[in-house]
């Protein structure tokens, strides 16, 4: 009974905090271009905070970079549970063109935690952005908490 | 006390560390640490030809992604004497002040962000997006274009986009003096802006600011007074105020995207036939082009062997623009919230910033490496 209340709960408020881990700025302005009229996240309960202490889904961006490796744990640690990473663009997931010779990237990020989903693209469209995190985010901050049990 | 304030933090958009020394609510000195971003694409260019250079220089910072391929064209074009064609010339006018007008707008709309006026921001972000529109139109990508190639641009575009552009910059005119209106003349806004985070002319220069930041407080320099395409066939007027504060900056911001619509429409009324692109032999050499970005001017040194590029160093415009923030904007603001606002006025993007330049004490040599330095 409290898990289905619980769920239903989470399914309508999802706080976001966007952690740009060392890209370019392009995810990041897509990011804030969803927060526009046009595309309205507030309207399906999506609150961008960049808190990573009230954040229930964290919107990874860039390639990991030598600073990061050991703040991205510690960023995801505050997070409280249940919580998912979903990486926006193709940096966190392969590094892009930055993980060539003489780049200083360590990516992936699943390397460092766990990512619950990946959005491709350099950068990917808002509405792209926006359709991820309705797809996967309330069914897996649910399962996550079932999970912690 | 010191607040430190970063590097993932509510008022901020991308990682970087504030520390902030205060005396009660009155903040009386900044300091910024750098260092979360750095990805050394300088290093990963090295040895590259120019295609994969150019593709890698767009992603040294994505809201400005534009004018960097701009610059890295220019510079090998001026290493290898080509000339663009005009068609060309007037298309890259087109994109770059497309692109001013929309990073201008998320310029503004940050720093209504930071000073908690969800109105302003919401009606910002609105018009912005129908400059993003005509970008995707034109160049079929909304943040990095591709749109510059060594010679020309990569496509040629006719009457079926210009339309829809015009339709689009009408659409901005059409509630952009309203939306200006609620900022430089709404007392609750003005309140919290004038007189807050004052930067005068003389610290403006000693902190080599630029673009609107540096116009902001008396500088006259705009590049595209000293660029060819601009000098030869185009008139717009370079806004300039006196007063350096955060009302200053946002307000000449507002300020040059009428004159960036109206260079896009003599653009278009003008626009000549002809090539859109001309084969390119490349040479060795070096040359420095500087151009102007919407947040100021961008610097490529480019040294290429034949078909190699030796060694590459680019200055942005953020860099000046931040340090130029830390030391004067942020010095005497009453309270740490007032911080913030002067932090995002000075319109920061941090990708940008993450470079390894270091000018000496007169600004006349630019050296790279961190270790010629004696």
């Amino acid at each position: 009974m409290l898990d289905a209340i619980k769920d239903v709960v989470r399914k309508s408020s999802i706080h976001v905090c966007i952690v740009n881990c060392g890209g370019c700025n392009g995810c990041d302005v897509e990011c804030v271009a969803l927060l526009s009229p046009r595309y309205d996240l507030e309207q399906y309960g999506i609150y961008v905070h960049n808190n990573p202490r009230e954040a229930d889904v964290l919107l990874l961006t860039g390639a990991v970079t030598e600073q990061w490796t050991d703040n991205l744990k510690r960023i995801y640690d505050k997070a409280p549970e249940p919580k998912i990473a979903v990486a926006v663009g193709n940096c966190p997931q392969s590094g892009d063109v930055f993980a060539q010779e003489g780049g200083h990237v360590h990516a992936p990020a699943s390397d460092f935690i766990p990512v619950a989903a990946a959005i491709p693209g350099c950068p990917p469209r808002p509405s792209e952005i926006l359709e991820a995190i309705l797809a996967v985010g309330p069914q897996a901050i649910a399962d996550r908490g079932r999970e912690m049990k | 006390m010191i607040v430190p304030i970063g590097p993932i933090h509510p008022a901020l958009k991308e990682p970087i560390r504030l520390k902030l020394q205060t005396e009660g609510e009155r903040v009386v000195k900044a300091e910024i640490e750098y260092g979360y971003v750095h990805r050394g694409i300088e290093k990963i260019i090295e040895g590259q030809t120019w295609q994969k250079g150019i593709y890698l220089s767009e992603r040294v910072c994505g809201i400005c992604s534009y004018e960097h391929t701009q610059t890295f064209a220019e510079t090998i074009e001026q290493i290898s004497d080509v000339e663009v064609p005009l068609r060309a010339q007037f298309l890259r006018v087109i994109t770059n002040e497309l692109d001013r007008i929309q990073s201008h707008f998320l310029a503004n709309s940050t720093f209504f962000k930071s000073m908690d006026h969800e109105t302003l921001f919401m009606h910002v972000l609105e018009l912005r997006e129908y400059a993003m529109d005509s970008i995707e139109l034109l160049t079929g990508n909304r943040v990095n274009m591709g749109w510059n190639v060594v010679g020309g641009v990569r496509m040629d575009a006719d009457e079926r986009h210009f339309k829809p552009i015009l339709e689009n910059l009408d659409k901005i005119e059409e509630s952009f003096d309203r939306v200006r209106a609620l900022f430089a003349e709404g007392p609750a806004l003005a309140l919290r802006c004038k007189g807050i985070g004052v930067m005068t002319k003389k610290e403006a220069i000693k902190g080599r600011a630029v673009g609107p930041i540096g116009r902001a407080s008396g500088i006259k320099e705009d590049l595209r007074n000293g660029h060819y395409t601009y000098d030869d066939h185009f008139d717009f007027k370079v806004i300039r105020r006196t007063e350096g504060d955060n009302y200053a900056r946002t307000l000449t911001r507002f300020d040059e995207i009428p004159e960036s619509i109206s260079l896009v429409r003599q653009a278009i009324e003008n626009m000549p036939d002809g090539e859109i692109r001309t084969p390119a032999t490349l040479k060795s050499g070096y040359a420095m082009r500087r151009n102007e970005a919407p947040r100021g001017e961008v610097t490529y040194m480019i040294e290429t062997n034949g078909s190699l590029i030796k060694n590459i160093s680019i200055r942005t415009p953020s860099i000046a623009n931040m340090d130029s923030c830390a030391k004067y904007m942020i010095r005497d603001v009453p309270t740490v919230a007032d911080a913030v606002s002067t932090y995002a006025s000075c319109d920061p993007c941090v990708a940008c910033a993450e470079r390894v330049a270091i000018t000496n004490e007169y600004g006349k040599t630019a050296i790279k490496d961190i270790y010629e330095v004696k």
